[in-house]
């Protein structure tokens, strides 16, 4: 891969990133709120693989994408669609 | 409002920092210190392709013992509180799509996390994401189905067993090598066939079969937390 594609590809993936975090403080309802929140720790998980960190990459897609995501959708339940 | 302004300063606070630490990195061309002593040796004395994996299970073996203590002590937490204050979410019906997602996906993502954990020593994975991903079988069958039993079934005994076969695989080290999770009393073997590493498969196996029975435990209870229902 070229230089500048991966850095085109590193820059627009952090962006989306930091779009996403800012996103999630404005979205209405929790649900939106934790799929964004998924959807950064899947970035990040692609970032890793880019910057040549297969183990760390598997490990965030692991825990931080489904076993996080995944967690806060049962507390979700617990406080209902209004939090 | 005042959440979500609190949340943003927050964030611009963080990046301020961010942008004020990393130009002052320094990417250094070479390795130093023990980052070079661990790239430089690390497959000759593990005998591991892999040198992440030889770095957390064999040179911060101990280390990683600890981690799979704090993660027991965890789960053992979540369980606790999930029993004793039920958080009362009642388990919906599948919608057909997770129905038929639950029955064909499972077998594929288990292979996987099988995989992850046996070439621990070979390619990118190891026991911890190996763990997670065989408990995330466990999670999609849950969704899948409407309701799931309350028993525990052999959980506690695959947890404990790997737990202690973690700590029996370090003494074996103590007693024919001197040293506790000593890595390489019995022979290291070629890097790169599956069977080398020394005891880096072993203890992958047992940290995985941990890791997956406990998220599984958790599952399950969050999964049973309705109350009565």
């Amino acid at each position: 891969m070229t230089e500048t594609l991966m850095t085109a590809i590193v820059l627009t993936l952090g962006g989306m990133m930091v779009a996403a975090g800012i996103a999630v403080l404005f979205v209405r309802d929790l649900l939106s709120a934790i799929i964004i929140t998924g959807f950064v720790s899947l970035s990040a998980s692609v970032m890793f693989l880019l910057m040549d960190a297969p183990d760390v990459a598997i490990t965030e897609a692991s825990i931080g994408a489904v076993l996080a995501t995944m967690i806060f959708l049962w507390g979700r339940g617990k406080i209902g669609d209004d939090g | 409002m005042i959440r979500t302004l609190a949340g943003l300063v927050i964030v611009l606070i963080l990046g301020a920092v961010a942008a004020a630490v990393i130009p002052e990195m320094q990417m250094r061309e070479e390795l130093q210190g023990v980052g070079y002593s661990y790239a430089s040796r690390g497959m000759d004395e593990t005998g591991s392709s892999n040198l992440v994996t030889a770095v957390i299970v064999a040179y911060r073996g101990l280390d990683t013992l600890g981690e799979v203590v704090v993660l027991f002590c965890a789960s053992t937490a979540v369980v606790l509180m999930l029993t004793l204050y039920p958080i009362g979410v009642k388990a919906s019906e599948p919608s057909r799509i997770v129905a038929f997602t639950a029955k064909v996906l499972p077998a594929p993502i288990m292979l996987f996390g099988v995989y992850f954990i046996a070439h621990s020593h070979l390619s990118p994975g190891g026991g911890f994401p190996g763990g997670t991903v065989i408990a995330s079988t466990f999670l999609l069958v849950m969704l899948g189905s409407s309701s799931v039993p309350d028993r525990n079934g052999r959980l506690p005994a695959i947890e404990s067993l790997a737990g202690l076969s973690f700590g029996l695989l370090g003494f074996w080290g103590i007693m024919t090598a001197g040293q506790f999770l000593n890595n390489a009393f019995l022979g290291t073997g070629t890097p790169g066939s599956i069977i080398s590493g020394g005891l880096i498969p072993l203890i992958s196996i047992a940290i995985g079969a941990k890791v997956a029975s406990e998220f599984s435990g958790v599952f399950k209870a969050f999964r049973n937390s309705g109350g009565e229902a």
